[in-house]
């Protein structure tokens, strides 16, 4: 496929998701929020899959969403700030704990990795709860105001949340998330960056004998994942107006990591479909009560004995595939 | 960048997400909303709110339906599960109010929740029945919710001083699940505790969600001697084996929570290492109960295939909804507006005591405004695997 | 060295008064109204120790399968948890409901847990791993194995707490403030017993080789002659049933609900860490740390132990990446 016509398929994805979805849920608030929700859930699904990308399984995700949200809300409701600092500033408070963290324990290899971000969540629940003169312990920060208008030179770009229809801007601005976020994946995986963690996740020691500088190329790696679980949260905290410790829990960290198996580790796109056919696919089940649950499990057991490799590893256009290698040499380091 | 795989999934899925909702609002049907957690470690709040509305709703339907202004209304519940996560609340909330046309919804269980479908009940003309017990809630500018039940900083100070008073406690000590809720209401007991004057000889110790041993936290409260344990905020699940624990290090004094039990839950683990136990119970000890609650109690055994001694607390939400709503006329099924005017002068006869004292709504003084149904509050005690009332209580206007 | 007694109180002072010299006791019979305050017995610094060993044994029992399949399979298995709690409805029909005696629940729950853990890997997972481009791919089938078990337990057993009493009631007085209820001295005796027989199993029979075998390198297993697939099998029963036992056993101690499964998990793994993954030993020696921390910290820093335990942790893993005795 060409590279024009790939940028046409874009265009008209892009076009289709911010014309068309909106003009189909016109007036139909549950559907576009639907959307909405699964649209920045995937959001913070994609910092957890560049993390597969380098060989390593975040399960901590929601303590760094959940640090963003803490501070989205502070920055909005203690400092006074408008969302549209505080959101960036949840992504990078986000990322500097993400930095702090992943200093020490990106050295940890495999499942070792994967059991310690495990407990993170845990922790930032934790700590949210202890730490009462900054987040206001158990109690949650409350009656957060909605995003207000973002004027620059006189010129209002974004309006402010209260005034229009909340549902569509609330659209929007996950729709705008989102398309950023992949479009940065799918450049970051297609440049030489990408290269570079495609090499770690394949062989770490080989790639350092390269010259090359892994424990760098991980904490940026990581930077970036903590980075979206920020912009993400605040995006939640906006949209929810409170924040509590247990905002973000295990739950929504393992749902993380499964959206990512659920679409196909070596595509960029399958976080994206992995989060929507999951998260729609609860919605969809919920008619079925007490047996809902029940086929929500079903339905992914049956995705992985049927598509072990994930959705998009059903007969995958070559272009989707981020050139992963087929299977680790090794395969012991999980 | 996005390809004809991906095109063609979104298809598929936006189909048989638009086929999932079949939305037919037909005349004579009311429907009740009921959200909140249905699965995971703590579906059974969730559970036993939607099993009451349904049993509840199965005895109206059965009469031929609930009459409003002179027209009989079947009753449907619609129940959705939020897995306590706030993201998926909202998004139920919205199912609810703009799917399915509901305007009255029974749940959620936690603040967390509670608290994040308030825009969106707000802004859908919808009104909720969260057990849950932040006063900001309640408080305004928050309008549209209504606590469906005793709080425990309620319920705490009627505990305590019925047992000051009565029992000569002197010092107390309080034991926490460590979750916002629980240690929020274990704040309030304290508060409570210092007011009455009593001993505070434990007040920092907690318990992690998920523990199944508990001898090392009660080993710490039980060694500081307090005349009353108080289990703040205690699961159903965790209770059985709070007592057990206290008991077998040797813990000689009242042990009390603020929150509804299950008496075969505590009698199988516990057994008469409960006895003397105290809590808040619902309409279902024998003592208290009238027939209708009798009824109830077999059709939720019908229903969930056991009774749950929890649900006695939580009987209430339909009924009063359902009565409100007669008073204020028809036009309240979608207008929550007149429902909240009626709020402030209905009372009805509690069809579920056979003294039939009134429900209505209460809640001036806890929360500047009439935001809570006057439950009433009975203290129970456990004795040889049943409960049985110490006395029935009630809250401030 | 006094004893309050009231009407709650009195079968207790009685049954301790039968036990120990060593201590008086006020036994007054009051009305229930009425409740009379003396000076109580001191908890002491024993009992916190006894309580970290307590808990320590059972987290063992619980980690050691989670870390046998680790060893064997490299699966994280996220539905361990889950399995411990089949292993405690089992005994919970069994024994509390059914009335038949203590050791029919554990034959029940082993050889329930024993068919489960065939299931598991004939079914799922080796399928999986035959055909999945990575190894981790299991994990989505371990937590959707959980969600499934913990969907069934719901519609099965319902969403209450359930619980037995004790084995053997009772509770043994050593010296002064040390209490060890029977019904816990017999679970921690048999949890040894049950440790001390997996860990000479592995060492001394022929199944138990295979196995180490297999854990220390699959493909040298296979050339000497190790039938990979069937030690598979076995290794994945073997685990289950160490959960299922486990789960069957503190039904006496910790009662059991639908929703407890996560919650096993998420500690057994939290051991696992500290131990180090994939090592037997260190499943024990893990299990035992976190018991006697949780005991500690439920003492010194009540409140705040788990934050405590967790930010500990986490700097013990920077320091030590494979924790005290995990392997290469």
């Amino acid at each position: 496929m060409t590279r024009n016509r790939k940028m046409m398929i874009a265009v008209a994805a892009v076009l289709f998701y911010v014309v068309g979805v909106p003009w189909l849920c016109a007036g139909r608030n549950y559907y576009l929020g639907v959307v909405t929700t699964a649209s920045v859930l995937a959001v913070i699904c994609a910092g957890v899959w560049l993390i597969f990308y380098i060989g390593r399984i975040n399960i901590g995700q929601g303590a760094f969403a959940l640090a963003g949200g803490y501070a989205a809300a502070i920055a909005v409701s203690k400092w006074g700030l408008s969302f549209w600092i505080a959101m960036p500033f949840a992504g990078l408070a986000s990322m500097a704990i993400g930095i702090l963290i992943g200093l020490p324990l990106l050295r940890l290899k495999g499942v070792y990795f994967s059991m310690i971000t495990l407990s993170l969540t845990e922790t930032a629940r934790l700590a949210a709860q202890s730490l009462k003169s900054i987040t206001n312990g158990p109690n949650g920060i409350l009656n957060i105001p909605l995003p207000r208008d973002l004027s620059i030179f006189g010129i209002t770009v974004i309006p402010d949340f209260a005034t229009v229809d909340k549902h569509l801007a609330l659209f929007y601005l996950g729709a705008v998330l989102l398309v950023v976020t992949y479009a940065a994946l799918y450049r970051i995986v297609n440049s030489r960056l990408g290269w570079l963690f495609r090499s770690l996740q394949q062989n770490e020691d080989l790639a350092s004998s390269f010259g090359v500088n892994v424990p760098m190329l991980r904490v940026i790696a990581f930077a970036i994942c903590t980075f979206l679980a920020g912009v993400g949260g605040a995006f939640f905290v906006a949209m929810q107006q409170s924040i509590y410790p247990a905002t973000f829990a295990v739950q929504d960290s393992t749902y993380f990591m499964l959206y990512c198996f659920i679409g196909g580790l070596s595509f960029v796109f399958g976080p994206l479909i992995g989060t929507f056919i999951l998260y729609m696919g609860f919605e969809v089940l919920q008619g079925f009560k007490e047996y809902q649950p029940l086929l929500y499990a079903l339905l992914m057991i049956g995705v992985m004995l049927w598509l072990p490799n994930g959705l998009l590893s059903l007969r995958p256009p070559k272009f989707l595939s981020a050139k992963m290698p087929s299977r680790p040499a090794s395969g012991g380091d999980v | 960048m996005v390809g004809k795989k991906t095109g063609w999934w979104a298809t598929l899925m936006a189909a048989v997400f638009v086929m999932s909702l079949s939305i037919t609002l037909a005349e004579d049907v009311i429907r009740i909303g009921v959200l909140g957690v249905m699965s995971g470690p703590a579906a059974s709040w969730g559970l036993v709110n939607r099993y009451c509305a349904e049993a509840a709703a199965e005895m109206i339907n059965e009469k031929g339906g609930f009459e409003i202004g002179g027209k009989k209304y079947k009753i449907e519940i619609i129940s959705i599960d939020d897995r306590n996560d706030p993201k998926v609340c909202i998004t139920g909330a919205e199912r609810l109010i703009h799917e399915h046309g509901v305007r009255y919804i029974i749940g959620p269980n936690i603040d967390p929740t509670s608290m994040a479908i308030v825009p969106t009940i707000e802004q859908g003309g919808a009104i909720s029945i969260p057990y849950a017990f932040s006063k900001q809630l309640y408080s305004l500018p928050a309008k549209n919710s209504i606590l469906g039940m005793i709080a425990s900083y309620q319920a705490g100070p009627v505990i305590y001083k019925y047992l000051k008073d009565t029992k000569g406690i002197k010092s107390i000590a309080f034991v926490a699940r460590n979750d916002s809720e629980s240690l929020n209401q274990r704040d309030e007991g304290v508060l409570a505790a210092r007011r009455l004057d009593l001993g505070i000889v434990a007040q920092t110790d907690s318990y992690e969600v998920g523990t199944t041993d508990f001898f090392p936290v009660m080993a710490s409260v039980v060694q500081k001697n307090p005349d009353l344990l108080v289990i703040s905020g205690a699961a159903p699940a965790d209770t059985p084996l709070l007592i057990r624990a206290a008991r077998e290090l040797g813990f000689q004094g009242i042990i009390s929570t603020e929150t509804a039990q299950d008496a075969k839950v505590i009698s199988e683990f516990a057994g008469d290492l409960a006895n003397g136990f105290i809590s808040v119970g619902g309409a279902s000890t024998p003592e208290i109960r009238s027939a209708y609650m009798e009824e109830f109690i077999k059709r939720y055994e019908k229903v969930a295939g056991e009774w749950n001694d929890e649900a006695g607390t939580k009987v209430y939400a339909l009924e009063i909804i359902l009565n409100t709503i007669k008073e204020a006329g028809p036009a309240a099924i979608n207008d929550v507006t007149l429902f909240m005017k009626a709020m402030d002068t209905f009372s009805m006869p509690n069809p579920y005591l056979k003294d039939n004292r009134p429900l209505h709504y209460v809640g001036k003084s806890d929360f500047g405004q009439k935001r809570q149904i006057s439950v009433p509050m009975v203290v129970t005690e456990y004795r040889d695997g049943d409960f049985e009332t110490l006395f029935v209580g009630s809250v401030a206007d | 060295m006094t004893f309050m007694s009231g009407h709650g109180g009195s079968m207790f002072a009685r049954r301790f008064h039968a036990e120990g010299e060593n201590y008086i006791c006020f036994h007054v019979l009051i009305s229930r109204k009425q409740f009379f305050f003396g000076g109580r017995e001191k908890i002491g610094m024993g009992q916190v120790l006894i309580n970290g060993m307590y808990s320590g044994v059972q987290y063992s029992l619980i980690a050691l399968g989670l870390t046998l399949i680790f060893s064997l399979m490299n699966v994280m298995n996220f539905a361990h948890g889950q399995l411990y709690v089949l292993g405690g409805f089992v005994t919970y029909y069994v024994y509390g409901v059914l009335g038949l005696p203590f050791p029919a629940a554990l034959l029940g729950a082993a050889a329930t847990l024993a068919v489960v853990g065939v299931l598991f890997d004939v079914l799922l997972f080796r399928r999986v791993l035959a055909r999945s481009a990575r190894d981790e791919s299991t994990m989505l089938l371990a937590c959707g194995s959980a969600l499934l078990l913990d969907s069934l337990f719901i519609i099965f057993f319902g969403e209450k707490q359930r619980g037995v009493p004790p084995v053997v009631g009772g509770v043994l007085r050593i010296g002064e403030g040390i209490f060890l209820p029977y019904g816990r001295v017999l679970i921690v005796v048999l949890s040894v017993v049950l440790i001390v027989a997996f860990i000479l199993f592995m060492a001394h029979t022929r199944w138990g080789r295979g196995l180490r075998a297999m854990a220390q390198d699959r493909d040298a297993a296979r050339l000497m002659g190790v039938n990979v697939a069937r030690y598979s099998m076995l290794g994945w029963m073997i685990a289950s049933v160490l959960a299922g036992l486990a789960g069957a056993m503190l039904v006496s101690v910790s009662g059991v609900n639908s929703g407890i499964g996560t919650w096993i998990s998420i500690k057994a793994f939290i051991m696992v860490m500290i131990g180090g993954a994939g090592a037997i030993p260190g499943a024990i020696i893990g299990g035992l740390v976190l018991g006697m921390l949780e005991s500690l910290g439920a003492q010194y820093m009540s409140g705040s132990q788990y934050l405590a335990i967790f930010v500990a942790l986490i700097v013990f893993l920077a320091i030590r990446p494979r924790g005290l005795l995990g392997r290469q």
